[in-house]
């Protein structure tokens, strides 16, 4: 494949990423929030095989692989076994804004994005220069998730998406990270996404509830 | 023999998990987590000597880094880990006996305490910046399981909050880390080598402008959510005040430096490129927190969030001597970290052991501590006192140094800064000395037969090297602080 080609098709990915984003975004569902999280990391994985085949790089193909693994297949297991079967969560009712509100303010937040990360203003070292600014993007988003969505569970899926656009931003921008340094970021996130799942089970089983917006015990 | 020693101070403290995984008793995990802290602490000043003599280590293309920046930090988090190592003893006996701790409760305490102090000093031992922050998350993971411990509501509470804020926080400073690396793309350098602190160091001035820019500012935000600056300290006082008390004392004097640390790297590199920009928001936010931590005092109802907002003012106050710079005002926030880290870690450890007497982190349900418990009352006043930068401990000098380096800067943010630090006495003192001397009003007698005296032996050791550091300062102690402002200008 061209390299052009491979250009165009890792904007494109970087582009279904960010949609995929925004579905979560207008979602109030917890079954798909978490198939729209798994749909996102697996349609990174593919990006990041992008990369890999571009630099012929072993780490990126191994990266690409622990991504499809773990994020596109592990953690939405996990987070769909013992946290949204077991608790019976489906309709998210503890969101702060309105969906459309909420979209528009992701709408606004993506276009933030891309003046503040102009690709033109980042010269050099790009593998596709235009994911710079959509991953910015999906950074945000996700950040949007997690503030406007009170349920710990949804909290939860906001920052993995978030993570999710720190690794679309790694791998485009600084394609060859220390391969180490990725490894132990992997592994921080699996044992991040064990203690947090622990934390909101235990929170369930004591308080009945995954609403943050009902801890308040701690407010003085 | 210098990587014996870099290995030795990461590894020891992981005696008290091995001793957990082992099976042993509280008493038993209690003393195997005090001695792996004493032994860092030990092999901690082996290693400052050993660089104050031979100069900065490197070793494994700079994976492995120690210079004396990174060894005054180390030590300062060593002599935490060995303090709170201590009070751990008393803490774990105290609640084994009386039933507030589970068999594996207790054993998960051990392993995560241990996880939690020996990532906190490996993340000062590495000149990679990738590494700094792999190791920095995983310290924040391992001290959200101490915070939720206990099981309550409130704690799990207080985990979630501090899991979800200082992740996203950290995962900031990961964006930032990575403009870092993509800044250094126009050097002449292998891939792997970009994010290593001394090679970036010297060729700072040629580093792409605009996204160090960015890489200062996220990282910044990012640690600053772990250091407590404000406004990114919410999860800070709930966190300091649900986790037993060792667990807090490491919280709040160390995790907080390991944050502080990150960003003297970080704003040591914009140096040539940025000039003062970094200082700059390093004064915004650290006045920030001085005023949030200072209000926050007034007429706190809980003890130890009072301690908690007072770590906030302090991280401040750090901040705002970093801002100042010059040496005068890098020296004094140096000697406040090592000062404020002794200090908030005897108090926190004195409000644990009042808090295994009385069972409550109330003020108003805790009054004449001193006629109760001499030794802890006098310890839980002289400490606030010197805490509250009162002579002649050692935080009257460091803030002291701080706010000269403010008049030496610009007069008015030396007076801003007298003020604030005024209104923070007043809060806390009032507070502190209604507990510590006003009448008791706790009527039930005090579970004292399972406390052991162990308890405050950490404590008069604590107060005792603030006194010293106050009265004194050791001429090598000396050395390493100018050393240290020596390798980031």
């Amino acid at each position: 494949m061209s390299t052009v080609n491979q250009g165009l098709l890792l904007d494109l990915l970087s582009v279904a990423i960010l949609l995929l984003t925004f579905a979560c975004l207008g979602s109030k569902l917890f079954d798909r929030y978490v198939a729209y999280y798994a749909l996102q990391s697996i349609v990174l994985s593919v990006a990041i095989a992008l990369v890999a085949l571009r630099l012929d790089a072993w780490d990126l193909w191994a990266l690409a692989l622990l991504t499809f693994l773990i994020k596109g297949i592990g953690i939405p297991i996990a987070t769909r076994r013992y946290l949204i079967v077991r608790l019976e969560l489906k309709r998210d009712v503890a969101i702060s804004t309105g969906i459309s509100t909420s979209l528009i303010i992701g709408a606004v937040l993506t276009a933030f994005a891309y003046f503040a990360t102009n690709p033109s203003s980042l010269p050099g070292g790009l593998v596709a220069s235009s994911s710079v600014p959509l991953s910015n993007a999906v950074i945000l988003l996700g950040a949007l998730c997690m503030v406007v969505r009170r349920n710990t569970v949804a909290q939860l899926i906001g920052w993995l998406i978030l993570e999710n656009g720190v690794f679309l931003g790694a791998i485009t921008l600084v394609a060859t990270f220390p391969f180490i340094v990725e490894a132990g970021i992997f592994l921080d996130l699996v044992a991040g996404v064990l203690i947090m799942l622990t934390l909101v089970s235990g929170l369930a089983h004591r308080l009945a509830t995954t609403n943050a917006s009902e801890l308040q015990e701690l407010r003085e | 023999m210098t990587l014996t020693l870099v290995i030795l101070v990461c590894c020891l403290p992981l005696a008290g998990a091995l001793a957990s995984i082992l099976g042993a008793q509280a008493r038993g995990i209690g003393i195997a987590t005090a001695a792996g802290g004493a032994g860092a602490l030990a092999a901690a000043i082996a290693l400052v000597a050993h660089i104050l003599s031979h100069g900065t280590y490197q070793a494994a293309v700079g994976f492995v880094y120690v210079d004396p920046l990174s060894s005054f930090f180390v030590v300062t988090v060593a002599i935490v880990v060995a303090l709170a190592g201590l009070g751990s003893i008393s803490y774990l006996c105290a609640e084994e006996a009386h039933r507030g701790l589970s068999r594996v409760q207790v054993r998960l305490y051990g392993i995560f305490f241990g996880f939690f102090a020996a990532l906190m000093l490996a993340s000062l031992e590495t000149g990679n910046l990738g590494l700094v922050w792999v190791l920095v998350e995983a310290s924040t993971l391992a001290s959200a399981v101490l915070v939720a411990i206990e099981g309550r509501a409130t704690s799990l509470e207080a985990a979630w909050k501090y899991i979800i804020i200082s992740s996203f926080g950290v995962t900031i400073a990961l964006v930032g880390t990575l403009f870092l690396y993509y800044s250094a793309s126009v050097l002449d350098i292998v891939p792997d080598q970009r994010l290593t602190w001394p090679i970036l160091f010297a060729n700072a001035a040629s580093l792409q402008p605009a996204s160090v820019k960015f890489a200062l500012l996220l990282a910044i935000i990012g640690y600053g959510t772990k250091v407590g600056l404000a406004p990114m300290h919410t999860w800070l006082p709930d966190a300091h005040a649900e986790a037993p008390s060792p667990a807090s004392a490491m919280l709040s004097a160390a995790l907080l430096n390991t944050g502080m640390y990150a960003i003297i790297r970080f704003q040591a590199l914009t140096g040539p490129q940025l000039g003062r920009y970094g200082s700059v928001v390093l004064l915004v936010f650290g006045f920030a927190s001085i005023a949030i931590g200072a209000l926050f005092m007034v007429r706190r109802r809980n003890f130890k969030r009072l301690f908690a907002y007072s770590s906030v003012e302090h991280m401040g106050i750090i901040a705002v001597g970093l801002g100042f710079g010059g040496v005068l005002g890098v020296y004094g926030a140096l000697l406040h970290t090592l000062n404020h880290a002794i200090g908030k870690c005897t108090l926190f450890l004195a409000s644990g052991e009042v808090v295994l007497r009385y069972r409550t982190t109330l003020v108003s349900e805790v009054g004449g501590i001193l006629g109760r418990a001499p030794v802890i009352g006098t310890v839980m006043l002289l400490g606030s006192l010197a805490i509250l930068g009162s002579p002649p401990f050692g935080l009257f000098l460091s803030e002291f140094t701080i706010v000269r380096a403010g008049f030496v800067r610009q007069a008015s943010l030396g007076f801003l800064l007298l003020a604030l630090l005024a209104l923070a006495f007043i809060g806390c003192a009032h507070t502190v000395a209604a507990m510590v001397l006003g009448k008791p009003r706790n009527e039930t007698p005090p579970a004292a037969a399972s406390l052991r005296s162990v308890g405050a032996v950490p404590l008069v050791i604590g107060l005792a090297a603030l006194l010293l550091l106050g009265l004194w300062i050791p001429g090598d102690l000396n050395t390493l602080i100018l050393k240290s402002i020596e390798a980031i200008r």
